[in-house]
């Protein structure tokens, strides 16, 4: 009996974690987790020179939103004088800029760490640790010069040196981070990587302050992401390091060293990471001598910035939470469009999808903007082309707004070929049209989303039939091309290319192809001339997937920060993390 | 006794190996891994199977679950993919912030559990047990989340006397005394919720076994013989209740390391339960099967425990 009751625990333990499985996928989806997870490249957006959204006159979505009341401050906040705290979901403890895995464990990375180029609010790079940056006449020869004089938290100098160990680490045949240095072609690395070259033939360090960097394919990017690469002391990290063995790495992770704006004096895991000001740090010393990153839950954000405990979090932008921020009186927001955007995908292998007709059809016929305003309210709008409002490739000239017409649906889908049968249900050579819609489970959008987009095509006279799974359960399908339609969100990076949208891209899994698509984003990747020579090439691109749909382009929210009004001095951006002008922030005494 | 307990620990390892297996299965069942839950954009093919190769997840399900088993056998749970540290450290980093919650509101909770569970057995039908029955229900039925925000509202925000979340006041240098205060101000919500949810079923269970001795023959003997009504009850009476909670006892033991989930997420509290939730949702398989074995230990034992002290106080049950 009693041994009877011990495995029916077990079992039951298992069925939690099960089930626990199948909801836990997506609960972040919709809000932090797609961008989260993408590898984003710094951009500065010193300038806030936006392009407003496409949606005509929205400006109250996003902003820089004042505090009407500041004298409301609770004492908690004034009281602490010359400490910052920042909410945020807990960092794992991953302190090293080479092996971060959560948008946290960066944010502590991009506090400690400095790079030789980092991103602006606009989605350019400018020069960070770098002095100076040279690129040969034929694209294939970098020239990266350091700021002299740079020292490490720890005393020791930054030199170029540190440079190459940098990249001795991402290509160690077993590193496990997410850096991608092979992509960017690299004369040697292919060598080191995967032979026994002991040295990348291809990096040189001139001298202490000087590298040369060979590849032997230049794209629009390589300059820009062989210098977003942050420097650490090999001095200390470098003590036990062998190639092919990480594990001497791995043991540093929580006791970072760099050249920062401020130096980690503690890690509590699940509490705190708290920071005090690198008083030689190279951009000036830090305004504020303490900072503290800690840790909030979507429960708590909200009373710990009204009671003070913190004085900046992010907020999951919606209607009822910028109001509720608003009423404290104390607190400004920041706001703006979110570096990504949500789509419904098609199965491009499917023939019914192949006509870009049913595809227009699906478009007119689906209601965004409801389905937008009842997620989002004002704080998102419906999107055709996929790209961000505020990046330097967006464009709105000849693009298709898709406002709702059913009519103009049902006409294209005449056009196509496709007729109502006896049971009002759209035939076409004896082939009734019904879309599988693979619906993510608990995902508030797809929530709002299914209803709408059933009503709004039964009326078209084209059947959805939803099974709802587990996050990683439709990823699943995806990647097996076993799949009709579903819902997903992209993060963006700040440079347009990708490869999504390109015939047989690394992540394009919908099958799609086209080839005026596959021709303008190779042109534009090989462009050297910079964003304005390229924006041009990206806005034919976007012209022509905004006319063929790739996928169903759905919306771009917001994302926001609240901050206690008595932090000045901060530059955040869509493109620009936090910690990037933490060392020009000051208090309100 | 000695030779039961060696017996029933060798007959853990055939369960244990039955639920590891179990636990491996549904696992590696369950669609998705490290990699796809990450969905990171600018990841190529390439790097995703580089990745998958060093994690080990492009190998058959059988070859992993013996090179995991075989690690497990000498102690060597594996590293977490998120972490980046090996899973027992994960474990002691996050399970005794776990522990302290759970073990308060243990304590707590029996205590108030046995009185109320007497009293309202000894007087039932009374006032005093239809308030003691609806205010248990009441705690019992109310979800965790409603009641902790509702005194995170009410003592953090409108009275401001307690914190609102976290374990410690962010940034604070105390030790010593200091720290000791600060952790229990801020413990003092979640251990206030966690015994509130608790109560409620123990109670329920000390009335109906108390309920169920006080109409024993021995109890009227002891009437009888004219002993003191609180002798009778708490003496005699009260012992013998007390002895189907033993099991409960046993039960409790993985409880107290398993963590709250929801509660940590309201209260911002850095236990294990959290930490577990999320290495089911991204999928980090190292940590998320070696907790789970780790549950299935102390419930193991749990059971064992109990037999064995059923044994000692119950004269009835002979343990060979």
């Amino acid at each position: 009996m009693k041994k009877r009751m011990s495995l029916l625990l077990a079992i039951m333990l298992l069925t939690i974690s099960v089930l626990a499985a199948c909801s836990g996928g997506t609960a972040e989806e919709p809000n932090q987790g797609d961008e989260g997870t993408q590898q984003e490249t710094p951009n500065t957006n010193e300038g806030e020179n936006t392009e407003e959204p496409p949606a005509e006159g929205e400006d109250e979505s996003q902003g820089y939103f004042e505090a009407e009341d500041p004298a409301a401050n609770p004492d908690t906040a004034k009281n602490r004088t010359d400490t910052l705290i920042v909410g945020m979901t807990s960092p794992k403890g991953v302190f090293n800029p080479y092996f971060w895995q959560t948008a946290y464990d960066k944010y502590v990375v991009n506090t400690v760490f400095d790079t030789l180029l980092e991103v602006s609010g606009d989605g350019t790079y400018t020069e960070s640790l770098a002095e100076s940056v040279e690129v040969s006449e034929d694209g294939l020869t970098y020239t990266y010069k350091l700021k002299p004089d740079v020292k490490y938290s720890d005393g020791t100098p930054v030199t170029m040196n540190d440079y190459l160990f940098a990249m001795k680490i991402m290509l160690d045949p077993k590193y496990d981070g997410e850096s991608d240095m092979m992509s960017l072609n690299i004369v040697g690395a292919d060598e080191y990587k995967n032979g026994d070259a002991t040295e990348i033939s291809g990096i040189k360090v001139i001298d202490d302050l000087t590298v040369e960097v060979t590849v032997t394919e230049a794209t629009a990017v390589t300059r820009d992401y062989l210098g977003d690469v942050a420097l650490l002391p090999e001095s200390y990290y470098g003590k036990d390091f062998k190639k092919g063995d990480m594990d001497s790495l791995k043991a540093m992770h929580d006791k970072p060293v760099g050249s920062g704006p401020y130096v980690m004096t503690k890690f509590s895991p699940g509490q705190e990471v708290v920071f005090e000001a690198n008083e030689n740090y190279f951009k000036g010393a830090p305004k504020i001598k303490n900072l503290v990153y800690k840790t909030t839950t979507e429960e708590t954000r909200l009373p710990m910035l009204q009671s003070g405990e913190i004085d900046m979090d992010m907020i999951t932008v919606s209607e009822d939470n910028v109001e509720e921020v608003k009423m404290m009186g104390f607190i400004d927001l920041n706001i703006f469009p979110t570096n990504g955007y949500g789509y419904v995908a098609f199965n491009h292998n499917l023939e019914k999808f192949q006509d870009q007709k049913v595809r227009q059809a699906l478009m007119y016929g689906l209601n965004r903007a409801e389905i937008v305003e009842s997620i989002y309210g004002i704080y998102a709008n419906p999107l055709n082309i996929p790209e961000s409002s505020v990046s330097w490739a967006y464009t709105d000239e000849d693009v298709e707004a898709y406002e709702f017409d059913p009519e103009k649906a049902k006409a294209l889908l005449e056009e196509a070929g496709w007729a109502a049968g006896a049971d009002g249900t759209l035939e076409k050579d004896g082939e009734k049209f019904t879309i599988d819609f693979s619906a993510t489970a608990d995902n508030p959008v797809v929530e709002a989303l299914l209803p709408i987009m059933t009503a709004n095509y039964q009326d078209l006279g084209i059947e959805i039939k939803a099974e709802t799974l587990d996050f990683n359960a439709i990823m699943d399908k995806k990647d097996q091309g076993n799949f009709e339609m579903f819902f997903a969100a992209w993060g963006l990076t700040p440079d347009p290319d990708n490869t999504v949208y390109i015939t047989d891209g690394a992540q394009n899994d919908t099958g799609y192809s086209n080839e005026t698509v596959d021709k303008l984003m190779k042109e534009g990747k090989m462009n050297l001339d910079g964003p304005e020579a390229r924006a041009g090439i990206y806005k034919q691109m976007y012209q022509e997937m905004n006319k063929d749909l790739p996928n169903l382009f759905l919306y771009q929210r917001r994302d926001g920060w609240a901050i206690n009004s008595r932090v000045n001095g901060l530059d955040i951006t869509a493109y620009k993390d936090f910690p990037f002008s933490l060392y020009q922030a000051e208090l309100e005494q | 006794m000695k030779q039961y307990i060696i017996r029933r620990l060798l007959q853990m390892i055939p369960t244990l190996i039955g639920i590891s297996i179990l636990v491996f299965a549904i696992s590696s069942m369950v669609p998705g891994d490290y990699i796809t839950a990450k969905n990171s954009p600018s990841m190529t093919a390439e790097k995703k199977a580089e990745l998958r190769a060093i994690y080990g997840l492009d190998k058959p399900p059988v070859e992993r679950y013996f090179t995991w088993a075989g690690n497990m056998a000498v102690g060597n749970l594996g590293d977490s993919l998120q972490h980046k540290q090996p899973v027992t450290k994960v474990i002691n980093t996050y399970v005794w912030n776990s522990f302290i919650i759970a073990f308060f509101s243990l304590i707590f909770s029996w205590i108030i559990a046995v009185f109320t569970g007497v009293l309202s057995a000894k007087f039932q039908y009374s006032f005093f047990d239809k308030m003691v029955t609806l205010l248990v229900f009441l705690c019992m039925s109310l979800p965790s989340f409603f009641i902790g925000l509702l005194l995170i509202k009410v003592f953090a925000l409108e009275l401001g006397w307690l914190p609102i979340g976290g374990m410690t006041t962010a940034g604070s240098k105390a030790t010593g005394w200091g720290y000791f205060v600060d952790v229990l101000e801020h413990s003092f919500l979640p251990i206030l919720v966690l015994t509130m949810i608790s109560t409620g079923s123990l109670t329920r269970y000390f009335r109906t076994s108390m309920l169920e001795v006080i109409r024993q023959d021995y109890i009227r003997t002891a009437r009888a013989k004219g002993l003191k009504e609180r002798t009778v009850i708490f003496k005699h009476a009260l012992r013998n209740a007390m002895l189907p909670a033993i099991t409960l006892m046993g039960f409790e033991l993985p409880a107290l390391f398993g963590g709250a989930i929801i509660l940590e997420k309201v209260f911002v509290w850095p236990g294990i339960g959290q930490v577990y939730l999320e290495s089911i949702t991204v999928r980090d398989y190292p940590f998320m099967l070696g907790f789970t074995i780790f549950l299935a230990v102390l419930t193991l034992i749990g059971n064992l425990i109990s037999d064995v002290l059923y044994g000692a106080a119950d004269p009835r049950i002979r343990l060979k």
